[in-house]
């Protein structure tokens, strides 16, 4: 009988450590509170090159990783570039490339005379070993479209 | 009868879980048409916006047409092959505008300071208006001869003489002090 209570109690024990293994905070001591990230560049240019290099990315991870990047106060490295203008062309999707093109001129913003060009040089064999087109030899660099507006369309 | 059967009936298919999810999702896609869903664009809906500090949407922005098709097709091969009129057919395909458009003047400044200078016109002519026709006329203290007449005065009496006005004028040669 005090075999079985034993049982019992052990078994209840280990369901609450178990519940409580999930939950670092409580066993812990552990505050959740924001702290400043000790990632150096390197490994923050690491990280996402390996990310993009994954063989099995797909475009909605491809996508994320491409607006995740725009929202940061940084300009990629040519070499994330590059890596990820790769896993465009592993998931079939040219557009996505030029897009991204764009949107790292963007992110040059007024320093766009210093950044862009040595990022295109920088990228260049990827370009050419692709075939992808900068915005700029498609003429994107000026607007080609208007488009009318939608409250006069109807 | 019948109407009642059809109500019950109505009442339980509506409160089928997985009907309601299904008609949810229909409803969420309702607006993108048979567009293909490919990202999380800016906030998980799928919608397309073309913004600058969030470029990929989540959404293409032109259904998935026989034309546009063959050239997914193309695409999968060597992107050297494709022309440059195909690359741009697939780059609309996915976008609407490109970031040299989105950044393109609309010139609605023009409008906008067009409308703005028609009101200040207006209230100016309605001050016009209010002069001629509501204002009374001004005092006589604010004529010429009554303004001259008060600075005289202030002169004589000598209002303030170490910091004001009359500190100024030199009463021996009885100009104002240069």
């Amino acid at each position: 009988m005090f075999r079985s209570l034993a049982t019992k109690a052990y078994s209840s024990t280990a369901r609450c450590l178990k519940t409580n293994s999930g939950f670092p905070g409580a066993l812990m001591n552990q505050r959740n509170m924001s702290k400043h990230s000790t990632e150096t560049d390197e490994e923050f240019d690491a990280r996402y090159e390996a990310y993009f290099n994954r063989k099995d990315i797909d475009g909605w991870e491809l996508r994320k990783a491409m607006n995740d990047l725009t929202t940061m106060d940084l300009v990629p490295e040519p070499k994330l570039i590059s890596a990820a203008l790769r896993a465009c062309r592993r998931v079939n999707d040219y557009a996505l490339a030029v897009r991204y093109l764009e949107a790292i001129k963007y992110k040059c913003g007024n320093r766009v005379k210093e950044i862009y060009p040595y990022i295109l040089q920088e990228i260049r064999p990827t370009l050419n070993e692709l075939g992808i087109s900068t915005p700029e030899e498609m003429g994107y660099d000026k607007p080609e479209l208007a488009l009318k507006n939608v409250d006069d369309i109807h | 009868m019948a109407l009642t059967r059809r109500a019950f009936t109505i009442l339980k298919l509506t409160s089928n879980q997985s009907l309601c999810r299904l008609t949810r999702n229909a409803s969420a896609h309702s607006k993108i048409g048979d567009r293909e869903v490919v990202g999380f664009g800016f906030n998980g809906e799928a919608s397309y916006v073309d913004r600058m500090d969030c470029p990929m949407p989540a959404v293409r922005f032109r259904s998935n047409s026989k034309e546009i098709q063959a050239l997914k097709e193309k695409e999968k091969n060597d992107w050297k092959n494709l022309t440059l009129d195909e690359k741009k057919k697939l780059y609309r395909a996915s976008f609407c505008q490109t970031f040299a458009e989105i950044e393109a003047p609309t010139g609605e400044w023009k409008s906008v300071v067009g409308v703005s200078l028609l009101g200040v016109s207006l209230a100016l002519w309605i001050y016009i208006w209010m002069v001629k026709f509501v204002y009374a006329p001004l005092p006589k203290t604010c004529s010429e001869e009554a303004k001259a007449a008060q600075l005289q005065r202030m002169i004589d009496v000598r209002a303030n003489p170490v910091y004001g006005l009359p500190s100024k004028w030199d009463y021996e040669k009885e100009t104002w002090k240069s």
